[in-house]
């Protein structure tokens, strides 16, 4: 390879690399270390999820909406349960949205933890990756208490959730929190009060505050540059709107801010689990749906919107009538993140940092190709 | 008058078009193809929707044509409106609007391989997502998923007839195995 500064080599980075949950290729001009072009090659993926739902019926096409995305599966059968119900105009249950309050909090913990792991990974510091991977198990556990599952839990239908809690998960849950709130100041010591991280973190993929918001950015990303949006909060669903919590935004748009705005989000995210365990209400957690393999969905169309840990997640869901989904359409964050904004803000980037940048933009193969 | 008011009277105004509430921040509006692009531009350079959300395509199989909803979102407002068009099914052109969201192209690539529409003058490799693909564009509803594994996959030896795994089992072990599902069906 020439490593001469005035030649451009063509580097390709993947399809097995760190940083992303995935597959995924990028194809780099690069001259010495800093790259010049930058290009998204995916493909290594696609499972045609979009196409096998036209042939199974709602029901059975949730334990195909959860494996959109390994790290952050809930997010995807939630949105997609509310954009049925929002088909159907089926109504839920107090307690209902509660209990996905909770779960999707608990699995914005849960893939939080696992960013950790990537982001500090990926600059070469492996204890934190340990520590907090080793942590998540605890939400798994708690997972696997409520719905059966570690990871695809096919628990939130329409109508409600599957199952009620089980006895004792709440004081499991808080006691759960209690102990991740603690753990949260080793984090910080780790990561944020490391120089390593710090100087490899500042002044690195900066996303233009003035482009963010045409170039597709959503989620952490938005907020690094200090726009603040979040759909909890702009367009609230379930429960969210019963809480007091706050949307960080940090200023700057590199991926020191993207990882400051992450840190603090766990902690809200941790208040309102807190919030939604003190406040929930009795009752039924189920609107019962008709038998699932006769159930006919009526005509229409419904575009959902849901945050997830990687930004905003949508649906765009057809029905045409029938007990199969005409159209199941997902946009993720990834979509935006790891193709136009990735090709535009790796030029001038070192070689050394890609997988740096890729992480802090929560890039997820699986959700570009679905 | 209400902000989603204000915008169903700007768009009528401008175009003569009715756009429709679907909820309390969203609108659909139905554009005839040729006015996508000039809706689209208006929508964001003049009512502030900076954000390209998507573009999804649906196969309306039985009326011969393809169905495209641009989602556009106002990050001042937190509006959103779904600007819907209908496109002959057997000539799929549609205008390109990376000129608009660079973030478009994606999109396009997108449809372009999944359905089959031409995007004149879209940048980008025609292989995005899948590979090597000599069939029909597979997201098209007259598109055989049954018939092109039975065609492209090989069966496993000894496994040809396991389609029916219960159905097997019995035969095999001479054991009656109960039906659950027909044992908790609710008619």
């Amino acid at each position: 390879m020439n490593v001469n500064r005035e030649k451009e080599t063509t580097l390709y980075l993947g399809p097995q690399h760190p940083g992303i949950t995935g597959n995924m290729m990028i194809k780099l001009k690069v001259k010495g270390d800093m790259v010049t072009k930058a290009e998204t090659h995916v493909g290594y993926l696609h499972r045609a999820f979009e196409k096998l739902v036209e042939r199974r019926n709602w029901l059975q096409s949730f334990t195909l909406m959860c494996r959109f995305c390994v790290p952050e599966p809930d997010p995807m059968e939630l949105t997609f349960a509310r954009a049925v119900e929002a088909i159907e105009g089926r109504e839920v249950p107090p307690r209902g949205k509660y209990i996905r309050t909770i779960v999707a909090e608990l699995a914005r913990i849960q893939s939080f933890l696992l960013w950790y792991g990537g982001q500090s990974g990926s600059a070469g510091l492996y204890t934190l990756g340990q520590w907090s991977v080793g942590d998540r198990n605890y939400i798994l556990d708690l997972f696997e208490d409520l719905t059966g599952a570690r990871i695809y839990h096919m628990y939130m239908w329409p109508g409600g959730v599957r199952r009620d809690l089980p006895q004792g998960w709440i004081e499991k849950a808080y006691k759960t929190m209690d102990y991740l709130e603690k753990r949260l100041e080793d984090y910080n010591k780790l990561l944020f009060d490391n120089a390593v991280f710090q100087k490899r973190a500042q002044g690195v993929g900066i996303i233009p505050k003035d482009k963010a918001i045409e170039w597709g950015v959503v989620g952490a990303p938005l907020r690094g540059t200090g726009i603040k949006h979040d759909v909890r909060i702009d367009e609230p669903y379930e429960a969210y709107a019963d809480f007091d919590f706050v949307v960080p935004t940090y200023e700057g748009g590199d991926v020191w801010a993207r990882a400051l705005v992450r840190r603090d989000e766990i902690k809200q995210s941790i208040s309102i689990i807190r919030q939604a365990l003190d406040k929930l209400p009795g009752g039924s957690y189920y609107n019962r749906i008709p038998n699932p393999m006769k159930w006919k969905v009526p005509a229409g169309e419904a575009w959902v919107k849901t945050e997830s840990v990687r930004g905003e997640i949508g649906f765009y869901v057809v029905s045409d009538g029938g007990n199969k989904p005409r159209r199941v359409h997902l946009k993720g964050a990834a979509y935006t993140h790891g193709v136009t904004v990735l090709e535009k803000i790796l030029p001038g980037q070192n070689i050394a940092d890609v997988s740096f940048i890729l992480n802090s933009l929560g890039v997820c193969p699986p959700e570009i190709e679905r | 008058m209400n902000k989603l008011e204000n915008i169903i009277y700007k768009i009528k105004d401008t175009f003569h078009l009715e756009a429709k509430q679907k909820n309390e921040n969203q609108l659909r509006v139905d554009v005839d193809k040729n006015l996508v692009s000039s809706v689209l531009l208006y929508l964001k350079t003049q009512l502030g929707f900076m954000h390209l959300n998507h573009i999804s395509c649906v196969d309306w199989i039985e009326d011969n044509q393809f169905e495209l909803i641009y989602i556009v979102w106002n990050p001042e407002s937190k509006i959103t409106v779904l600007v819907h068009t209908r496109i002959d099914r057997a000539n799929p052109v549609m205008e390109n609007i990376d000129a608009i969201w660079d973030q478009a192209n994606t999109y396009e690539r997108e449809i372009r391989e999944m359905f089959g529409i031409e995007f004149p003058g879209l940048v980008g490799a025609k292989e995005f997502i899948l590979e090597d693909w000599q069939e029909m564009p597979p997201m098209r509803k007259d598109f055989d998923t049954a018939a092109y594994a039975e065609k492209t996959y090989q069966k496993r030896p000894g496994r040809e007839n396991a389609r029916d795994v219960r159905e097997e089992l019995m035969k095999r072990t001479g054991e009656e195995l109960p039906d659950f599902a027909k044992k908790y069906s609710r008619d």
